[in-house]
């Protein structure tokens, strides 16, 4: 299952700027066409971009409904079992980020409310970077990432609000910081414990592949994997409720690691994922 | 806000240089442009391009280091992974694309952790050592498979105009 973002996000307009060309479109296995795709994945960037902020204001479920058409039986009947015990949702920007982005807003705006949590949390921060220098990762670029990291959790304990929180999450450059972080310290769990993970790795990548490929670049989804790996090292437990085309009426939900007592909930639908309350 | 973190990386890795200087490359900024740099790359000992001193551009994005900069020789150089205008093909310099024709290895692509440092360790590391799979300067990975001789003689041109043109 590959879950996260982008799937979701292909605006009509797009389709209708590409598809001429695609119409006669031949193969040519000589050529190169990652400039290309790149390219069009930056326009598609762009259009998101301009569309949905990177972290919303808190709505109520209702706005959900208007979501999916009301012929849609399988997803009105699960707003309303999901209405039975969320009141809001806050979205967030179908960059590739946003597990990330939910998670990380999700658990700095409930420190603001509980700060205890807040000096065990630096010191795995601290110590995820001192295993990252010991893997070979260059100490400068560290710094600059985690140095803003910290310095937004300290704001966190000392004297930030709930708007600047928010504002700072919708800045797209600290944003953007604290999921590079985010991306690090689940990088650096997998391969402290790449034996295990190694297990769950498809096709022939090593775990060192697997985080270069998959977890630290940028818009990089997020699967079972970075989730499970993420609330270990972190030790913040997430229940993520998935609503999907599936039947039953009901939406079933997952927490990470089982059995926990989750910190914070996350919804999914197929390749997102917004915050609930 | 991007363009305040960018400029200040940029910035703290300036200093980082000239406080300590790396082996095999000085760097500088072209018009105190913070994102466009000139780098000096000292030809590798032991390789063609030994004693060359090659001037080299590098172009940071706004959003650096989420993405990378591009590189471009401005010094003649002949090599099968830069293209005749002087555009540096490897691989760390591209963001993982979807698209897995062409290029080489994803896992040597661009991630937000490299320093201007880890690029041109990996540029020299490619002057010394170039890859013909996917070559940028098709006749000149052709030139290096088939007629090493040929091949030398047109680096070894490089080398010394690159010297003469570093006096000047």
């Amino acid at each position: 299952m590959v879950v996260g973002g982008r799937g979701t996000v292909a605006p009509p307009a797009l389709v209708s700027r590409f598809s001429p060309d695609m119409a006669d479109f031949h193969y040519d296995p000589e050529k190169n066409y990652d400039e290309q795709t790149l390219e069009q994945q930056r326009h598609i960037e762009q259009e998101v971009a301009s569309t949905q902020a990177l972290v919303s204001e808190r709505l109520s479920l209702n706005q959900l409904i208007k979501d999916y058409s009301m012929e849609d039986n399988i997803y009105q009947q699960k707003i309303q079992d999901l209405r039975s015990r969320y009141r809001d949702i806050r979205k967030t920007r179908g960059d590739g980020n946003c597990f990330y982005r939910a998670f990380g807003f999700a658990y700095l705006e409930r420190l603001l409310h509980d700060k205890s949590d807040i000096p065990r949390f630096k010191e795995v921060v601290n110590q995820s970077k001192t295993d990252l220098v010991a893997l070979g990762y260059p100490q400068f670029t560290l710094d600059d990432f985690f140095d803003t990291f910290l310095d937004v959790l300290s704001r966190v304990e000392s004297s930030c609000t709930p708007e600047e929180l928010f504002d700072t999450f919708n800045d797209q450059g600290v944003s953007d910081y604290l999921i590079v972080t985010w991306r690090l310290l689940v990088t650096c769990y997998l391969q402290r414990n790449g034996e295990f993970f190694a297990n769950f790795l498809e096709g022939h990548r090593d775990i060192k592949e697997f985080c270069c490929q998959e977890v630290e670049p940028m818009n990089k989804e997020c699967d079972h994997i970075h989730i499970t790996a993420l609330t270990s090292a972190v030790g913040i437990p997430v229940r993520v409720e998935y609503m999907d085309r599936g039947e039953g009426g009901l939406v079933n939900h997952h927490d990470f690691p089982e059995c926990s007592k989750p910190a914070i909930t996350l919804l999914y639908r197929p390749g997102h994922y917004d915050i609930l309350y | 806000m991007a363009q305040d973190q960018s400029s200040l990386l940029l910035k703290k890795q300036l200093n980082e240089l000239m406080k300590n200087p790396v082996e095999g490359f000085s760097a500088g900024l072209i018009d105190d442009d913070i994102y466009r740099w000139e780098v000096v790359i000292i030809g590798p000992p032991d390789t063609l391009f030994e004693e060359g001193l090659f001037k080299a551009h590098l172009v940071f994005p706004k959003e650096y280091p989420l993405r990378p900069p591009k590189m471009t020789f401005k010094s003649e150089i002949w090599h099968p992974n830069i293209d005749k205008d002087g555009n540096v093909c490897i691989s760390i310099l591209h963001e993982p694309g979807e698209d897995k024709f062409g290029y080489e290895k994803a896992s040597e692509r661009w991630l937000p952790v490299h320093t201007v440092e880890t690029i041109l360790v990996s540029v020299i590391s490619m002057l010394a050592d170039p890859n013909d799979e996917s070559p940028a300067n098709v006749e000149a990975a052709k030139m290096w498979r088939e007629h090493p001789d040929e091949f030398k003689r047109k680096v070894g041109k490089c080398v010394r105009k690159s010297q003469e043109e570093f006096v000047d």
